[in-house]
């Protein structure tokens, strides 16, 4: 069995009957190696669809999880259950609950790292105060909202305006937590929380890889939330030293807000606005000062003044994108689409109107951003699969465009590994409309392939 | 992926039962065993088939039963009306699965597992007859189908399910407006099974949301036995766990009794 996975968060869904003798038919060898490959920030079960559980069956799930979050330091734990299998798990694993519990899989997205959603207005409730405290900050620092009730009168209350929530959040439960520097997108700044002590750790907590890859893509502008850090070592300091060295490279601006230094080093600052870090007192004299926002990078993530021009290698590649682009659209389709011209220019949108985006971008032995223009009609029809019915609900609609891109990420990860290329790929990005594309992506030169799909016509364009 | 002519195509290509077998079915029908078994003494691969079942550990015999006329009497009316029709059901498996990691040996252990464990549930919900009897070997055409079809795109139906849990029946219902169940139907249509059969079988999704009373409730208990047989851990590693879509909400009132008929049953 596989993992979906879904933004950075992978999900296992068994069915039926679990227990000690059949779990480990569930996973495999290569299901297990494939798992620890994923590039994910949550790793969940969910017991959505189970209907008999037992300890023994999902301790075999559990010890994978547990083994997984050792290697990468991810958060993991089960979802989609009741009230009844709640108490059932709690009773089997009892003060030894090391991993989370989420009631659904929504909720669980909340507490998901990286976090590109919007802030979330939730209801919160645990009759642990513990757990009640350590779940708000955690909301708090992922950008959301919680509203927490007190008692279980007061949730009871205000659980009758569920209308006012995102999620209600019960049956939840937060096992050995903050695995991973929590990240969120703010316009066109990416916010990383920090907290405590900070030590050559930080290394293994905080997320490279997608830190990079949001460089790749045209975030320019940095921000580390550090009210909540009471100090760092030399081995922090290095650690971000580095990191501004390679945020200069693309022209990117590094902050801190809230960082105090009674028991930090002053002497760390000055390293630190040497190597080209700025401090700030508070988040809203970055966010709030529009003047600001645009001398940093944070009002558009658009690509630098300096375009990284494509390389041999990528223009010889391009049959394998088009081919993986092609035959997606095919294999959720059963129609074919035609290449009608190929050129390699900045990306040109003639009609701008009614159009959906995408992009995802790939990095390793070759990097680049794949991004694709349909009509909005085009991109619905190439994600009737996904979506399953009739539907205009435009959210609906991209949030399926992102899945659609996923998999032509996934194949042509698959094409270059082939030729002994080996690449990741990155979070897919959706596009309401050409402008917020165009932000991006007006300055790179790349190749421009127009291609038509049942009388309509649609751009894949390929960069760095 | 899979388009609607290679559906219609698979249908086009399902064969009809063979003659001697609707000729014995037909004296089923008519209660009488002697002339079911003279005609079915006229096909070698079906008295095979029969001989080498009644045969098999399960049944206790010491001595090799090798006459029809025994074995029908053995199996009663109804018990070889369902073996009829699983015969003709072996007809349909592929020499070679594609899709699941199945052999013959674990799909006939299936079907035989299946059908003792329905007529468990028959006689606790005293709805046993000849056609509820039947009416399980339609089942595992569906896997049949499913592999038929969907055993050319696995590494899409793969990529597929890497962003989205889908199964392959929601898969195939989406791409061609029909779901395996249909196909079922059709399968049934084609052998001139009863109609109740098909409908029990297709309502054996999960899925139907018109189906009541009794035909209802075979459903439901045809749908957990279903995904019972296929927690197994050879199914499973087969890859059949995530072929349809478990609807839980569907059996959850009949869990409690299903349990005390056929896994307290099954593990005594």
């Amino acid at each position: 069995m596989r993992a979906t996975v879904k933004g950075r968060v992978a999900v296992f869904h068994p069915q039926g009957f679990l227990d000690g003798n059949n779990a480990p038919s569930f996973l495999t060898i290569d299901d297990i190696k494939a798992t620890e490959a994923l590039n994910v920030d949550m790793l969940l079960v969910s017991l959505k669809k189970v209907i008999f559980f037992n300890k023994n069956g999902l301790d075999v799930f559990v010890r994978l999880l547990l083994s997984i979050r050792n290697q990468k330091h991810i958060s993991i734990g089960l979802c989609d259950y009741d009230s009844v299998k709640f108490k059932t798990i709690n009773s089997f694993y009892g003060s030894n609950l090391n991993f989370s519990l989420f009631r659904t899989e929504k909720i669980a997205e909340l507490f998901a790292p990286t976090n590109k959603s919007d802030s979330k207005t939730v209801l919160l409730y645990n009759e642990d105060p513990s757990q009640r405290s350590a779940m708000a900050i955690e909301l708090f620092d992922y950008g959301h909202n919680p509203v927490i009730a007190q008692s279980k009168k007061e949730f009871d209350e205000k659980k009758q305006n569920a209308d006012l929530y995102y999620a209600i959040i019960e049956d939840t439960y937060l096992g050995l937590f903050g695995q991973k520097i929590a990240t969120r997108v703010t316009g066109n700044a990416i916010i990383y929380t920090i907290a405590n002590f900070l030590d050559a750790e930080i290394g293994n907590t905080f997320n490279i890889a997608y830190h990079n890859n949001s460089l790749n893509v045209g975030f320019r502008l940095f921000i580390f939330d550090a009210y909540k850090v009471v100090s760092m070592n030399v081995h922090a300091l290095n650690f971000f030293t580095k990191l501004a060295s390679s945020a200069a490279e693309y022209n990117a601006t590094i902050c801190f807000v809230g960082l105090t230094f009674e028991k930090t080093p002053v002497s760390f600052k000055n390293d630190l606005e040497d190597a080209g870090m700025m401090f700030f007192d508070t988040m809203e004299e970055i966010l709030k000062n529009k003047e600001l926002l645009q001398e940093l990078g944070g009002s558009s993530a658009s690509a630098t003044k300096h375009t990284r021009s494509l390389t041999k290698t990528l223009v010889n590649e391009l049959p394998h994108f088009i081919d993986a682009t092609v035959s997606t659209i095919a294999m959720m389709t059963n129609a074919v689409a035609t290449k009608t011209s190929v050129n390699i220019q900045t990306l040109e949108v003639k009609e701008t109107a009614n159009q959906f985006a995408s992009s995802i971008g790939f990095y390793g032995d070759v990097d680049g951003i794949i991004i694709l223009v349909f009509p909005k009609n085009i991109a619905k029809k190439a994600c009737e699969l996904l979506i399953g019915e009739e539907t205009d609900d435009e959210e609906a609609i991209l949030d399926s465009l992102a899945e659609f891109v996923n998999i032509i990420g996934g194949r042509a990860k698959a094409l270059l590994g082939e030729k002994k290329h080996i690449v990741d790929i990155t979070l897919p990005r959706t596009y309401e409309d050409v402008d917020a594309l165009m932000q991006m992506a007006q300055n790179k030169k790349g190749v421009q392939v127009d291609l038509s799909f049942e009388g309509s016509n649609f751009i894949f364009f390929l960069t760095r | 992926m899979i388009t609607t002519e290679e559906v219609s195509h698979y249908i086009q290509n399902i064969p009809p039962a063979p003659s001697v077998l609707r000729q014995t079915l037909d004296y089923l029908r008519e209660d009488d065993l002697t002339k079911a078994a003279k005609c079915a003494e006229t096909d070698p691969a079906l008295k095979l088939y029969l001989k080498t079942l009644i045969n098999r550990p399960i049944y206790g015999f010491r001595q090799e039963v090798s006459d029809l006329a025994q074995i029908f009497g053995i199996l009663g009316i109804s018990s070889t009306q369902q073996t009829l029709y699983n015969y003709l059901l072996s007809l349909l498996v592929p020499k070679q699965w594609s899709l699941f990691a199945l052999t013959d040996h674990a799909f006939y252990d299936l079907q035989a597992s299946l059908g003792r464990k329905w007529e468990k549930i028959l006689k606790h919900l005293n709805l046993h007859n000849r056609e509820t009897e039947s009416a399980i070997t339609l089942l595992p055409a569906s896997i049949i189908v499913c592999d038929a079809l969907f055993g050319a795109h696995r590494n899409e139906v793969e990529q597929l399910r890497s962003v989205k849990a889908l199964d392959y029946n929601t898969i195939l219902q989406r791409l061609s407006k029909q779901s395996l169940f249909d196909l079922c139907s059709e399968i049934a249509a084609k052998w001139e099974m009863s109609p109740t059969i098909a409908r029990i079988v297709h309502a054996a999704s999960g899925l139907d949301v018109e189906i009541a009373g009794d035909e209802k409730v075979l459903a439901q208990w045809m749908h957990l036995l279903l995904f019972y047989e296929l927690s197994q851990n050879v199914y499973v590693t087969a890859g059949l766990n995530e072929f349809i879509d478990f609807q839980i909400d569907f059996v959850q009132d009949i869990y409690e009794s299903f349990m005390e008929v056929v896994a307290h049953e099954s593990n005594g």
